[in-house]
């Protein structure tokens, strides 16, 4: 019989609808310039490609 | 030393001064490696990867863009492997512990990674909950490539627009 493990994940993706990505929980992010956040309250990712501060979101997707 | 051989999961290769490991599986065909060095990675040739193509430190660079865990590598002088900065991404001190042949794996307390790909999306890989379009998805140790240029057309999800569009960083 197959061992199955109860799965909870700690970390969260948003896709928010027409705006940026929004990430919470245990989370690393390495992001272009090698920082490296570990566990970040809140951080909101640009996919908008307009940023002026990548990979965050400045909120250019609403212009 | 032989010149390839095998893991669980995948195959191993090595020029005597590094190894790098390939998990088939986990590739999702982002083409840096055969982009960058197609004298070392080659998808038409077999073996694909031929590790006197060039020389160890494009090898190592080339192996760190790979946005995946399908290549990893390490120091064949274990001792190299102690010390190993954050930028090198791809070193088998930040992959599958299983590679390295030690037992104590413990997915369910890996904490998901955001990898932010130069010019490209984001990579996401581990276990986390997604939420998009009022749906909800539970993934399960998994790997999803996340559109960051505006211009993909399979939203949210990068399908290579980025490269047409010319996106990037600055």
């Amino acid at each position: 019989m197959e061992d199955k493990k109860e799965f909870k994940s700690q970390a969260t993706i948003e896709i928010i609808d027409n705006g940026p990505i929004k990430i919470t929980g245990r989370i690393l992010i390495r992001d272009s310039k090698r920082d490296i956040t570990d566990n970040p309250e809140e951080v909101y990712l640009c996919r908008c490609g307009r940023s002026q501060n990548k990979p965050y979101c400045d909120e250019s997707h609403k212009k | 030393m032989d010149k390839a051989g095998s893991f669980s999961g995948g195959r191993r290769y090595t020029n005597g001064e590094i190894t790098v490991y390939w998990k088939p599986d986990a590739c999702v065909h982002a083409s840096h490696c055969y982009r960058e060095l197609i004298d070392v990675f080659d998808p038409g040739r077999r073996p694909w990867v031929d590790m006197y193509g060039a020389s160890t430190g494009q090898i190592i660079e080339t192996v760190n863009m790979c946005p995946t865990e399908a290549l990893a590598w390490k120091w064949n002088e274990e001792e190299k492997n102690k010390t190993i900065d954050a930028d090198q991404t791809n070193h088998i001190n930040f992959r599958r512990p299983e590679l390295m042949g030690s037992g104590d794996d413990t997915p369910e307390e890996k904490p998901a990674t955001v990898k932010v790909m130069p010019d490209g999306p984001l990579v996401i890989s581990g276990s986390f909950t997604m939420h998009y379009s009022g749906n909800k998805k539970e993934v399960n140790d998994s790997i999803i490539s996340l559109c960051r240029c505006g211009s993909s057309n399979h939203m949210p999800f990068c399908d290579g627009a980025h490269r047409k569009v010319e996106f990037n960083d600055k």
